[in-house]
């Protein structure tokens, strides 16, 4: 009975098919490297909606979103020097913007304390240190009361349960991209996606019955 | 209702309350975000100055209470004299 050869076994060595994605990334890249000015003007329309829907996701008020991700695009032109290729130009772009996001979202819950012991001691500067509380925008929409209130669980999250739940359930990354994004394992995701969502689910569940 | 009737439940609005949070209406920023990104790599930094800081009323009356608590003669901080002067004549015993 004659078998036909698979591929592997044939005379030339195998080749990987090259990703042409992977292939334009790389030379996007370059000239940004270069310091091309027309790539990096492709660099922010291919990616400026993403990063703007995560900072948005993450500080939840559209004029911080912005200004975050402007800072994003700023460090990508000023350090894509070193940007050495080792992770996907998307999962450094998120990575910064994550990282930039969350230092916000410090500062602000810092000034809140500021704002506090200063209202404590009495030296009346309300005004100057309150932090405005923005609702999300998407919880203003009449009828999504449910929708803001886990908006407002998802927002009280430690930090990395927060993220990993915005990037895969607002973000819809993949398990994979998480850990990349976040520099750890595919179960260290899922362990806090657990926990995240374990978290909401406690404090969403007595509404659930009056559904 | 059973138990099992209520998880259920429960998990469907768990699952609605995700499907709801993927479907939403896709934000983007506002129009010429690029020409805005363009501006600031074009713009100098700003650094901020130590004057910006005492611009902050809080940070100003800190400032102030602690100038005038460490400039004072530090009166305050010793004993009268009088009561000292007592206290070391009570320590030896009266002149004959």
């Amino acid at each position: 009975m004659a078998y036909a050869l698979p591929l592997l076994l044939a005379d030339d060595p195998p080749t990987l098919a090259p990703d042409p994605a992977a292939e334009v990334e790389a030379e996007l890249v370059a000239q940004l490297q270069l310091g091309n000015e027309a790539a990096f003007r492709t660099l922010v329309e291919r990616y400026q909606d993403r990063i703007y829907r995560l900072t948005l996701s993450l500080l939840r008020s559209p004029e911080e979103a912005e200004d975050v991700a402007q800072e994003v695009f700023v460090e990508v032109y000023q350090t894509i020097g070193r940007f050495r290729g080792e992770a996907a130009l998307s999962t450094w772009l998120y990575r910064l913007a994550t990282s930039r996001a969350l230092k916000n979202l410090r500062r602000a819950r810092a000034k809140k304390r500021f704002a506090y012991f200063t209202s404590l001691l009495g030296f009346g500067n309300d005004v100057l240190h309150e932090v405005p509380h923005h609702a999300h925008p998407l919880a203003l929409l009449e009828g999504q009361q449910q929708l803001g209130l886990l908006l407002h669980h998802i927002a009280r999250l430690p930090e990395p349960q927060q993220v990993a739940f915005t990037l895969r359930h607002e973000q819809e990354l993949r398990y994979e991209e998480i850990a990349a994004v976040l520099n750890t394992t595919v179960p260290a995701v899922e362990s806090l996606l657990f926990r995240a969502r374990k978290t909401l689910r406690k404090h969403l569940q007595p509404h659930f019955r009056h559904v | 209702m059973s138990d099992s009737t209520v998880r259920s439940e429960a998990d469907e609005a768990w699952d609605d309350l995700l499907r709801q949070l993927r479907s939403q209406p896709k934000a983007r920023p506002r129009p010429f975000f690029y020409g805005r990104v363009h501006a600031r790599l074009t713009a100098p930094a700003a650094r901020p100055t130590l004057l910006a800081w005492l611009r902050r009323p809080a940070y100003a009356a800190l400032l102030a209470a602690l100038v005038l608590s460490l400039s004072g003669d530090g009166s305050g901080l010793r004993p009268d004299a009088a009561v000292t002067a007592r206290g070391a004549a009570s320590d030896y015993p009266p002149p004959r």
